[in-house]
């Protein structure tokens, strides 16, 4: 159902690839990178050792953010059946689609 | 985790050689929530008009028994459920802002921490279909109303439905259910949705129309309190209230109810009554009986009877069968198949009253045809069969 009082607005972040945590254990809590954005708008995201360059997209078809109601199983497309509250809309995506640019970090000469 | 500092932020900038003189102030320190991998939420991409409601603080809901295909419902409209699947990854982040809104910041920080509550591949796609109202009927029809002297009608074993109980079971909205039960003359008695028993529903039209007939009202103005005096004794006011609604265009004239009553619709209800005593009747004959049954004053024609009956013109004589659109499938291949099982060719003025429902949002019924039938000629005229062969 909608909310009572006005939606949040979020934001989609779309990537390339998986996203797997850096230290095998849990995703919850661990760092993705940094966003920034360039002067004239467009975003760069620093992840790990890569820099992604993107743009910011106003979605034709914005989104809802669906969140199950009363811990039942994964909210998950093929089994749909269930209570859900609307909690956002999503109208802008950062896409980064481009090729990460590797950062190289500077090696230390051994004294 | 610490949370990051400005000065790792920096740090990190200078190693990847972006210079800061050419990014905006403000980092966005992106980390995966607490629940950002349970899977509690999901995407749903929006059908044009679907985003204004949910600002506008209405409701969506997804309906579907688990036998069935999930449908989602606004207040008035109707949408399949698919899944589309991207190959990239899909982050649902709260707080964060595009470049606008940080250059229109008032008071500008330097650093947001700004955790992801989700992630997906994969997200749900909305395509606007029909209803699904066959099932409305076919619960309405468990226990027909047969009036207040029946037998039946006591604490049964039948399942008798609220407004509330047709939302949660028939996948149409809201607004597509409380109509369909107009179109098909629903009522509510004692606070559940009845259909009429046919039989029943003749009985109160012919005691109105008997009416009429005695007292010599014009077919266009029948007033509703004298029906409801005359007729009180013998049948419930709402019962008598109900047909002339449901056979009747009501209107004011003076301070006073009347009806009009619907040529159309009485002829055609006549022509149900007679053809459901027999398989088939020789059409003339038919033809004969049927306008001698309605109303003083009421002109039959056969096409009053689109979606009820079928002539038979290849026959020798001519013949006349009910068949009925409602009793035929809902789904498009499906009604497709038991229509050709019925007659091998069709001409598209025959077809047309059995597949009008079928036609989505601006589709045509030569749409349709062309999908789900084959043309050819036969005696010059245009007709249409099956594409695949008939078992």
């Amino acid at each position: 159902s909608g909310g009572t009082g006005a939606l949040a607005q979020w934001v989609l972040v779309e990537l390339q690839g998986e996203v797997e945590p850096r230290q095998s254990g849990a995703l919850a809590g661990s760092l993705l990178g940094d966003l920034h954005y360039t002067c004239e708008g467009v975003p760069v995201l620093i992840v790990g050792h890569h820099i992604l360059y993107g743009k910011v997209v106003q979605l034709e078809k914005p989104f809802a953010v669906l969140v199950k109601q009363g811990g039942a199983p994964q909210a998950s497309p093929t089994e749909p059946h269930g209570h859900y509250t609307v909690t956002a809309l999503i109208k802008t995506k950062l896409l980064f689609k481009t090729r990460p640019k590797p950062i190289i970090t500077h090696v230390p000469k051994k004294v | 985790a610490a949370m990051r500092s400005r000065a790792e932020v920096d740090a990190t900038l200078q190693t990847a050689k972006l210079n800061p003189a050419e990014l905006l102030p403000v980092v966005h320190c992106l980390s995966f929530g607490p629940q950002a991998g349970s899977g509690e939420c999901c995407l749903l991409q929006l059908e044009p008009g679907l985003c204004a409601e949910l600002e506008a603080g209405r409701s969506l809901v997804i309906r579907g028994e688990k036998d069935e295909h999930a449908v989602l419902c606004s207040k008035d409209k109707t949408y399949d459920m698919k899944i589309a699947d991207t190959s990239n990854m899909l982050l649902f982040v709260p707080a964060c802002k595009t470049p606008e809104e940080l250059n229109a910041d008032l008071a500008p920080c330097n650093i947001i921490h700004s955790q992801i509550a989700g992630f997906s591949k994969n997200y749900w796609e909305l395509r606007r279909c029909r209803p699904k109202l066959k099932k409305l009927r076919k619960l309405l029809m468990e226990d027909p109303y047969e009036g207040p002297d029946s037998q039946k009608d006591q604490p049964s074993t039948f399942s008798k439905y609220t407004t509330e109980d047709l939302l949660s079971l028939i996948q149409a909205s809201e607004e597509e259910i409380l109509h369909q039960l107009q179109v098909i003359d629903a009522c509510k008695i004692e606070g559940y949705w009845r259909i009429l028993d046919f039989d029943y529903e003749m009985k109160l039209l012919n005691h109105v129309i008997q009416l009429i007939d005695s007292e010599s009202w014009p077919l266009s103005k029948v007033p509703l309190c004298a029906c409801l005096e005359e007729l009180g004794s013998l049948e419930p006011r709402e019962m008598i209230e109900h047909i002339l609604l449901s056979y009747g265009r009501k209107y004011v004239d003076d301070g006073e109810v009347f009806f009009e009553m619907l040529e159309d619709k009485i002829c055609r209800a006549v022509a149900q009554m007679l053809l459901q005593n027999a398989v088939k009747f020789n059409l003339s004959e038919f033809e004969e009986v049927w306008q001698q049954s309605v109303p003083e004053g009421m002109t039959t024609r056969l096409d009053q009877l689109q979606g009820l009956a079928l002539v038979d013109k290849s026959s020798r004589p001519e013949t006349i069968f009910l068949l009925k659109v409602e009793d035929l499938p809902e789904d498009n291949q499906e009604r497709f198949n038991s229509l050709f099982g019925i007659r091998q060719k069709w001409t598209e003025v025959d077809i047309t009253p059995y597949i009008q429902d079928l036609c989505a949002e601006k589709q045509t019924v030569g749409a349709l045809l062309t999908k789900y039938a084959r043309c050819s000629m036969l005696n010059g005229v245009k007709v249409y069969n099956s594409r695949r062969p008939i078992s």
